[in-house]
């Protein structure tokens, strides 16, 4: 049980300077894209290159994304502050974003759809 | 010392808060018992009642919120681990997971604007199919309010988890991997969760296109978030 845990931290720890290395990456460049997606980028490209093994970041990486929801909640609460933006014509934008979602959901399902059953025929005329 | 006290009682509540209802949500399964909707709902009616401001409740609160950059970095994770999907199917989920950031951002645009909101309204709509923590990064960016984008983030991963089954049956998306894709692309983390409905392809093609747009949105956005 510590041995999990201390693992964890340090792992989470890892983790951390990743997203520090982005911050900074994104500082130095003057980049618009938020430091913690650099920081993914970097982890991910290491990963690839086998430069940093996987058990290195596994536990911490497990751990975090199963209680990824407990670290939004304090910013979320952060709504009681913005009371405004549902009111009057501001509901409206309730059923805007199930409609935007359900776009989403369709027009991207249908097109790989659309990709999958091509390639599945063009792979039953080759063999 | 009182001060301290106070900022350990809302860490602890908090965290507290948010074991509970996720107890709560693996008994029942329901999308309107995601955790965050519970705890977020309960912690704002504490708030309220005692008339703690929100300022006083981030004193505490914030050492949770210093988490959310390397929880975005454990993104990684799951891509890597499908990373072999990624580099089969290349072009097809490319293709079909930026044409779903695109629908996303400029059908919330276009509504927004049908609406008539301001301008800080528009710029945290722009990415609410994105998983939450990056939405919240990529608003930070761009000049939304975070609070806010949390909120469409939510409607768009319930909403779109409730209405999925439907979609599918109606519009004929039969493949396990489209299903996986949309559910991903239109309601990120709860979608992906929704897909495990659809066996391990769908999970692992939900997890990617929630990924990869992530990726995609958190370039696009604050570009078009400038010409807003």
């Amino acid at each position: 049980m510590i041995r999990m845990v201390s693992i964890v931290i340090i792992q989470v720890l890892v983790l951390y300077s990743m997203y520090l290395a982005g911050t900074w990456i994104q500082n130095a460049l003057d980049l618009m894209i938020p430091g913690s997606i650099i920081g993914m980028v970097l982890l991910f490209c290491l990963l690839v290159t086998k430069i940093l093994p996987l058990r290195w970041i596994q536990e911490g990486s497990r751990f975090l994304l199963t209680h990824l929801t407990l670290f939004f909640i304090p910013v979320t609460v952060g709504v009681i502050e913005f009371s405004h933006v549902f009111k009057g014509k501001g509901l409206l934008l309730i059923p805007a974003v199930l409609v935007s979602t359900i776009l989403v959901m369709l027009i991207s399902g249908i097109l790989l759809d659309f990709f999958m059953s091509k390639r599945l025929k063009k792979g039953s005329n080759e063999t | 010392m009182k001060h301290s006290l106070i900022e350990i009682a809302f860490l602890a509540f908090t965290i507290g808060l948010y074991l509970l209802s996720l107890q709560l949500y693996r008994r029942w399964r329901h999308p309107f018992l995601t955790p965050i909707l519970t705890a977020v709902t309960v912690i704002i009616c504490f708030l309220i009642i005692f008339d703690f401001s929100y300022e006083t409740y981030m004193t505490g609160a914030v050492w949770i919120d210093k988490l959310l950059g390397p929880a975005v970095v454990a993104l990684a994770y799951p891509l890597y681990i499908h990373r072999g999907l990624l580099m089969k199917y290349t072009f097809p989920l490319l293709l079909s997971i930026v044409t779903g950031v695109c629908v996303g951002m400029f059908s919330g645009l276009f509504f927004a604007q049908m609406i008539g909101t301001s301008q800080d309204v528009i710029l945290s709509l722009l990415p609410k199919s994105v998983t939450t923590p990056v939405a919240m990064e990529i608003t930070r960016v761009s000049g939304g309010m975070p609070s806010i984008v949390v909120v469409f983030a939510m409607i768009a991963g319930i909403g779109g988890v409730i209405t999925a089954p439907f979609l599918f049956k109606w519009f004929k998306i039969k493949s396990d991997m489209s299903r996986g894709l949309g559910l991903g692309a239109a309601s990120h983390a709860i979608g992906t969760s929704k897909a495990l409905e659809y066996g391990s392809q769908a999970v692992a093609t939900s997890s990617v296109a929630m990924t990869i747009s992530a990726l995609v949105a958190s370039i696009i956005i604050p570009i078009i978030a400038s010409w807003v």
